[in-house]
């Protein structure tokens, strides 16, 4: 029993060390390329587990995968009026053909993101020269991305690599353009201010003069109004006198006339200068004998 | 989080690059099941003495260990993807799970319940700037500063997992996120930025899901916040005054209002008082109308009764009252030939009885002389009031 137990763990051992040599699994984020002594045997899209002849034959794994490719700084790019701008884009790609994408690459990454990178510039310079400051920024941003993407793409198919997007990142003035812009906001912001003052007084202006209209509108009717009531009152009050006095009107122009002298002297500074032979003095001198 | 946060990219050569992970994974698990001792070495002490059993026993054990290393866990907030042979085969609900054992079958654990956020134009708090990611141009040439984060979270982990090389999700999410964001912001003018900041962060977050759709990355966007948004340091003074200068629009015209606010009712209360004394005018004058007749009519009732004694009689007091206040001079003149000279301004002097008692002015130290003045003065007002009426 046990040199049976012992063979069979010796046998294992054995079995392990040929298969992890010629046995592979390839992941469903991968292709694998089987090279033998430099040459591409076979691709395995496929994920699963796949035999190999050991040692003359090695494998090469291709990710698959959607990868991002970031533009390490911004570039100055020059627009269709010679602005320039900073400029930062990424690029999503994939390997779309491993072959190709080996034998064109070496297989090395680096490689592959080199000839990406400059394709995307020399695309932006395209499409930036013959577009506006506007038109990138704003208008054309879309049509901008879509035309560098398919453009890149079509350049890059030659590497076996599928461009599925190039995005705009920055796009921005440069310092010597930022200065300008930053003066020229500085201006709008003043404009805009000084407007909203002359606005603000303008309207205080209006809503006082409507106040002062108001004001004299509602006095003077009140004072038309008053003067309605008074002269009713006078009215009133005359016709009243009028009823009255119209009674006897020699004997109110007699009792009136007293009224009126009793009013007009009353005081030590009026001087009368009488004559004695006045209807007053009738017995002033002749005492006795009324009447003259 | 390890497990799912394999960093292809960059090893590249070097055989399929999720061996060594996984034989990591197996030595821990190893570990674990040992109680951290070494993980290769067998445990059983007589390993060393060839036992009768020792090969079999090796071999059951071996084998046990190796089904064992199929075991893993998956928390609430995970789930579990495993592979066969590199292809997938199934999505595993929280739990204690078992694998059937490398190399078969390989497990890949994904957090799908967790919120992620990243930051963009920051990182952690708002002092802490990005300026690079925060700066950017508006649809009108303006420059502005947006800080904003994007909160999400993995939907879909075999997308989240297979579609694209993710690495840092963070850092994934924001790129795609500063993009959207800059195309949004492009759009729109400076003014709406500023103040309707929240528009724009729901145009992005729309923008940033599409684009996350579009590279399938099984990856939703839950919401976008900005957390500052401000024009550029060298313009804000200018920003400032300008705002300020919408509050001084305000101000004036408040002014204008409270100022129509104050002379309207004051005018109101004008109008009022003008229309409340007519009436009082009126009412008294009727009423003293009412008064001056009702004496007549009483007095000519009287007078028709007895009109020459009436008539003397009133002329008499009348004459009466009127020269008992007053300075007379009775001039009898005879022939009326001769010419009277009447020195008036004489007489005049003497009717003020002050200036008639009063001898040669006094020196001003008595204290009678103010008094006098005093008195003096009082009459002349006295009398002015008696002229006025």
């Amino acid at each position: 029993m046990k040199p049976k137990a012992a063979t069979v763990l010796v046998a294992a051992l054995i079995l392990l060390v040929i298969a992890s040599f010629s046995l592979f699994t390839v992941d469903q984020r991968q292709n694998a390329l089987v090279l033998q002594l430099g040459e591409i045997v076979s691709i395995k899209t496929q994920p699963g587990l796949y035999l190999k002849a050991p040692l003359v034959q090695n494998v090469i794994f291709v990710d698959r995968r959607v990868r991002t490719l970031d533009t390490p700084d911004s570039d100055l790019i020059i627009t269709a009026e010679k602005i320039n701008m900073l400029v930062d884009s990424f690029v999503k790609w994939r390997v779309a053909d491993a072959r190709q994408y080996y034998v064109s690459v070496r297989g090395d990454e680096k490689n592959a993101e080199a000839r990406l990178l400059q394709l995307v510039r020399d695309g932006l310079r395209a499409e930036f020269n013959k577009r506006t400051v506007d038109d990138v920024v704003s208008g054309q941003r879309e049509q901008v991305m879509e035309s560098l993407r398919a453009n890149v793409d079509r350049e890059a198919r030659a590497l076996g690599i599928q461009v599925v997007d190039v995005r705009l990142k920055r796009v921005d003035y440069s310092e010597k353009v930022a200065d300008s812009v930053y003066e020229q906001m500085r201006q709008e912001r003043v404009r805009v201010a000084n407007e909203r003052r002359s606005t603000g007084a303008a309207e205080r202006e209006k809503i006082q003069a409507d106040a002062d209209k108001q004001r004299q509108i509602i006095i003077s009717e009140a004072y038309r109004d008053a003067q309605r009531i008074k002269g009713e009152g006078d009215a009133k009050a005359a016709a009243i006198y009028a009823q009255a006095y119209s009674l006897n009107p020699e004997f109110y122009a007699f009792y009136r006339s007293l009224d009126a002298y009793k009013e007009s002297f009353k005081n030590r500074s009026d001087i009368l200068v009488l004559d004695p032979n006045s209807e007053f003095f009738k017995y002033f001198k002749n005492p006795g004998r009324g009447g003259k | 989080m390890a497990w799912n946060d394999p960093d292809w990219g960059r090893k590249s050569s070097g055989g399929p690059p999720d061996l060594d992970e996984l034989w990591r994974n197996f030595n821990a698990k190893l570990n674990r099941m040992f109680g951290g001792k070494g993980g290769n070495r067998p445990p059983a002490g007589e390993a060393g003495q060839p036992g009768f059993r020792g090969a079999p026993l090796l071999i059951v054990l071996i084998l046990a260990i190796w089904l064992g290393s199929g075991f893993y866990i998956v928390n609430a907030r995970e789930r579990g993807v495993v592979l066969r042979f590199g292809k997938f085969v199934e999505l595993t609900m929280p739990g204690p799970r078992w694998h059937m054992p490398y190399p078969i079958e390989t497990v890949e654990i994904v957090d799908v319940e967790g919120n992620r956020v990243t930051e963009i134009g920051y990182r952690q708090s708002v002092q802490n700037r990005q300026p690079h990611e925060a700066t950017m141009l508006t649809g009108d040439k303006s420059i502005v500063n947006v800080l904003f984060a994007v909160q999400y979270r993995v939907t879909d982990p075999q997308q989240f997992l297979f579609n694209n090389q993710i690495g840092d999700d963070q850092a994934y999410v924001r790129q795609i996120a500063e993009s959207a964001m800059r195309e949004v912001v492009g759009r729109t003018k400076i003014d709406s930025v500023l103040y309707e900041s929240t528009q724009v962060a729901n145009k992005a977050g729309e923008l940033i899901q599409q684009m996350l759709e579009r590279y399938q990355s099984g990856i939703t966007v839950q919401n976008v916040t900005i957390s500052q948004v401000q024009p550029p340091e060298q313009v804000q003074a200018a920003f400032d005054d300008a705002n300020r200068a919408d509050q001084d629009r305000k101000r004036m015209r408040s002014e204008g209002e409270a100022y129509a606010n104050d002379v309207i009712p004051k005018a109101k209360g004008t109008a009022a008082r003008l229309l409340q004394e007519a009436e009082g005018y009126r009412q008294s004058v009727i009423a003293n109308a009412e008064g001056d007749a009702a004496r007549f009519r009483a007095l000519v009732a009287e007078y028709n009764k007895a009109p020459a004694v009436t008539r003397d009689r009133l002329y008499l007091e009348a004459m009466q009252q009127i020269l008992s206040n007053t300075t007379k001079i009775v001039v009898d003149q005879k022939s009326g030939t001769s010419l009277l000279y009447l020195p008036l301004d004489k007489l005049m002097q003497h009717t003020t009885p002050e200036a008639a008692s009063m001898p040669q002015p006094k020196p001003a130290a008595t204290p009678d002389a103010p008094r006098a003045g005093a008195d003096e003065a009082r009459m002349r007002d006295l009398l002015r009031n008696r002229e006025g009426r």
